[in-house]
């Protein structure tokens, strides 16, 4: 197996179903760490494998199952636990050294011969117990209130994140769409198949914040495993720069919204092109759709 | 604040869902609980036939995601799919008694369903027992020996007296069938 000689397919499927032997297993698996078509089409497998572990007949796991799995998720909290607050060692005035350092039930008391004493001195240590009893039962329901709103805090910290991302993208969506300095492209599919309706695409490109937002309709189903991939051609002769892949919907509509870019850079033109699932680096030809 | 405009878990990707896991949100571990247990569940008791077993790989599989959700990443593939071919390497592993061999990050998985949604995702399910079940009886069981049984292709080979060459074939073709019928 070397890095130019390709692993047969037969041979993907059965090491992505670890069916092989292990001096097999890893030979492939080196090879895939390091062949990118390789690694692609065992991806492919895997796609393949797990749309046919769906076929399987469905049963729905006993109703005890999700309370176990919270059970066990809430034993292996994320959250910084809060220390639990810890009793003293009670040690009462009056008692010799050494009495009630052993527990009770211990039976270590028993063995004691009782001293004399007056009401006061029987009582005394059992309002020290009370107050200790007291004092842990308090401890305990505030360390489980902290606990509680520590989660809840932080489910809330995920969801404000969220929201707060949401909104920061919905407003440099606004700010392209309305900027004067947007440079608006609109994408037409070569005339040579003039078969209706036509595929476009309208590219909204704003150079300075490197905003992109590309819309496009009538687009035409593809393969599986197959993707567009919309392409930033630069003015200044560069290479094209990969702008976002996509696929469209069931009605042809697709979308390429804020796709990681440079800033700065001039577009000459906008294209795009059918690509592998996952896209690529370089167009490969022929560029279906172009505009600038 | 703006967060009653929040849509609930239920209606969230699995890409926030995650994000929400990461953070130790435990409701968000109950909605990926609740949109892909019974995938799980179903493939590992098909492997195991045994309840109890498919229940601990269930939960193997979920303490999984709960403990390491950087392994998921959005861009490697679905995470339904990821989690059903998980769950059948487990159990496969557990009828073996082997130690797991599949690392979260080392696996790729190009799907092209969105397996959250659930109307997506029982469509595919349809689509995809309809074409396994035309296929030729030999590839059809073929894979299913080598997929749910676990079987290498040496002991498919010796237990049907095929060639072993026949054998990868037969498990490849399927596989291709099964994706062309996706592409047509």
């Amino acid at each position: 197996m070397s890095a130019t000689r390709h692993i047969e397919r037969e041979d993907l499927a059965l090491f992505a179903m670890q069916l092989l032997p292990k001096d097999e297993h890893a030979l492939i698996a080196a090879h895939v760490a390091q062949c990118a078509e390789c690694g692609q089409a065992l991806a492919e497998v895997q796609g393949d494998l797990a749309v046919y572990a769906h076929t399987v007949d469905m049963h729905s796991p006993p109703a005890q199952a999700k309370e176990r799995l919270m059970k066990q998720v809430a034993r292996e909290k994320k959250t910084v636990p809060v220390e639990r607050v810890a009793t003293p060692p009670l040690e009462f005035v009056g008692r010799s050294e050494g009495t009630y350092r052993t527990g009770l039930g211990s039976g270590a008391y028993l063995a004691e011969e009782e001293p004399k004493r007056n009401w006061a001195a029987k009582v005394f240590p059992w309002v020290g117990w009370a107050v200790a009893a007291a004092v842990a039962v308090v401890a305990g329901n505030l360390y489980h209130e902290r606990d509680a709103l520590l989660s809840r805090m932080t489910a809330q910290a995920g969801r404000l994140d969220q929201v707060s991302a949401d909104a920061a993208a919905a407003k440099q969506v606004m700010e392209a769409m309305t900027d004067p300095a947007a440079k608006h492209v609109t994408l037409t599919k070569a005339p040579s198949t003039p078969t209706p309706p036509v595929p476009q695409g309208r590219a909204t490109y704003v150079a300075e914040k490197g905003t992109l937002i590309f819309l496009a309709s009538n687009m035409e189903p593809l393969q599986p495993y197959k993707t567009y991939e919309l392409w930033l051609i630069p003015a200044d002769g560069r290479d094209p720069i990969p702008a976002g892949t996509f696929h469209p919907d069931e009605r042809g509509n697709a979308s390429v919204i804020l796709p990681p870019l440079p800033k700065g850079i001039e577009a000459k033109a906008f294209g795009v092109t059918v690509e592998d699932e996952g896209g690529s680096q370089t167009p490969t030809m022929p560029i279906i759709m172009a505009g600038n | 604040m703006g967060l009653v405009n929040t849509p609930p878990l239920s209606a969230q990707d699995d890409a926030a869902l995650l994000a929400l896991v990461k953070r130790g949100d435990e409701q968000a571990m109950a909605t990926l609980f609740d949109r892909y247990s019974k995938v799980v569940y179903s493939v590992a008791l098909r492997v195991l036939r045994d309840p109890a077993s498919a229940e601990d790989i269930l939960q193997e599989v979920f303490m999984q995601v709960w403990r390491s959700p950087d392994g998921f990443v959005a861009t490697r593939g679905s995470l339904g799919g990821w989690l059903a071919v998980v769950a059948r390497n487990r159990s496969i592993d557990a009828l073996r008694r082997k130690k797991p061999m599949d690392q979260v990050e080392d696996m790729a998985l190009a799907a092209p369903f969105n397996l959250a949604n659930e109307a997506e995702r029982n469509n595919m399910m349809e689509r995809a027992r309809g074409i396994i079940i035309k296929l030729p009886v030999e590839q059809r069981k073929t894979l299913e020996m080598a997929f749910f049984d676990g079987l290498t292709h040496s002991e498919i080979a010796e237990m049907t007296g095929d060639p072993l060459g026949t054998v990868k074939t037969r498990i490849r073709s399927a596989l291709t069938t099964l994706r062309k019928a996706f592409q047509a």
